[in-house]
């Protein structure tokens, strides 16, 4: 256990490390991008980075923090690579789910107008029925929307900074998270939300 | 003053937008008061609003949960081998 510090021995403490975190990495990957080849690529490239850039590692944090930090920039490498490589499908279901809530003149359909949520519980997220919902209206995004959803808040980074690393201009983005926030709240309400 | 109105006004999708945008991005001036105008005329926008702050909280929670009390973990053997075959010079 002495090892999991030690940076002289590179070697027998990334071992170590994998040994100790590599399950609760993967987990996490695999929670994140809801695919095993991808975790499994994303741990083993965490590992490897960890590896080459020990020196960094100064012992400040806990090995678990940093080696996290490594995987959720990793995470994010993948999302926005999702993001960039849209599907051809996908600008065609944005503009069938405008039309199934917005009329011609762009104001709400009169049953889709949003009403306030009656009886709102305050810790939902304890509620392991309501995580179940909203896990499975996430997974019924469009992935380059889901991808715009997770870069949104799995960095705590400004928009300006997150369409930077995309490269791509902010209009691009918010319009993506528009539409898959327009969706999710509508799931959202199908499933569990009350009018 | 038709055609200030007319300048002012929000459809409920460029509404919607826009409370999106908010989220990521400082408004213009200019949105911003649309956006006010707009709000203070439409309930559906202005509820639209509200939900849409709580699903931000809701999903900034969830996707933070790296203490991942709801994660499952799952054991993967072959995946630490792997890694540690892959490892230079070991």
């Amino acid at each position: 256990m002495e090892d999991i510090m030690d940076i002289s021995k590179p070697d027998t403490t990334v071992k170590c490390w994998v040994d100790l975190y590599s399950d609760k990495m993967y987990s996490w990957a695999f929670h994140k991008t809801s695919s095993k080849e991808i975790a499994e690529d994303i741990v083993q490239d965490t590992f490897l980075a960890a590896f080459q850039s020990i020196s960094k590692f100064e012992g400040k944090s806990e090995p678990k923090t940093w080696l996290f930090a490594i995987l959720n920039n990793k995470i994010a490498e993948h999302f926005r690579k999702q993001f960039r490589n849209p599907t051809v499908t996908e600008s065609q279901s944005g503009s069938s789910l405008f039309d199934t809530l917005f009329d011609a003149n762009d104001q709400w359909i009169k049953e889709q107008r949003p009403k306030e949520w009656q009886g709102e519980q305050a810790h939902l997220l304890d509620d392991v029925a309501f995580v179940k919902v909203l896990q499975g209206c996430m997974g019924k995004l469009p992935i380059n929307w889901m991808a715009a959803i997770q870069l949104k808040y799995l960095e705590e980074k400004k928009g300006e900074l997150i369409c930077q690393e995309l490269g791509i201009a902010p209009t691009n983005f918010w319009q993506v998270l528009h539409r898959a926030k327009l969706q999710l709240r509508k799931c959202l309400e199908n499933h569990w939300f009350k009018k | 003053m038709k055609k200030i109105m007319q300048l002012l006004m929000l459809s409920c999708k460029k509404a919607t937008e826009l409370i999106e945008k908010r989220s990521l991005i400082r408004l213009s001036f200019r949105e911003k008061v649309q956006l006010r105008l707009h709000k203070s005329m439409c309930d559906a926008c202005t509820a639209y609003e509200k939900q849409s702050k709580k699903i931000d909280e809701l999903l900034h929670n969830h996707i933070h949960d790296t203490d991942m009390e709801h994660t499952t973990i799952l054991k993967n053997e072959t995946l630490k081998e792997q890694i540690i075959n892959n490892l230079p010079n070991s």
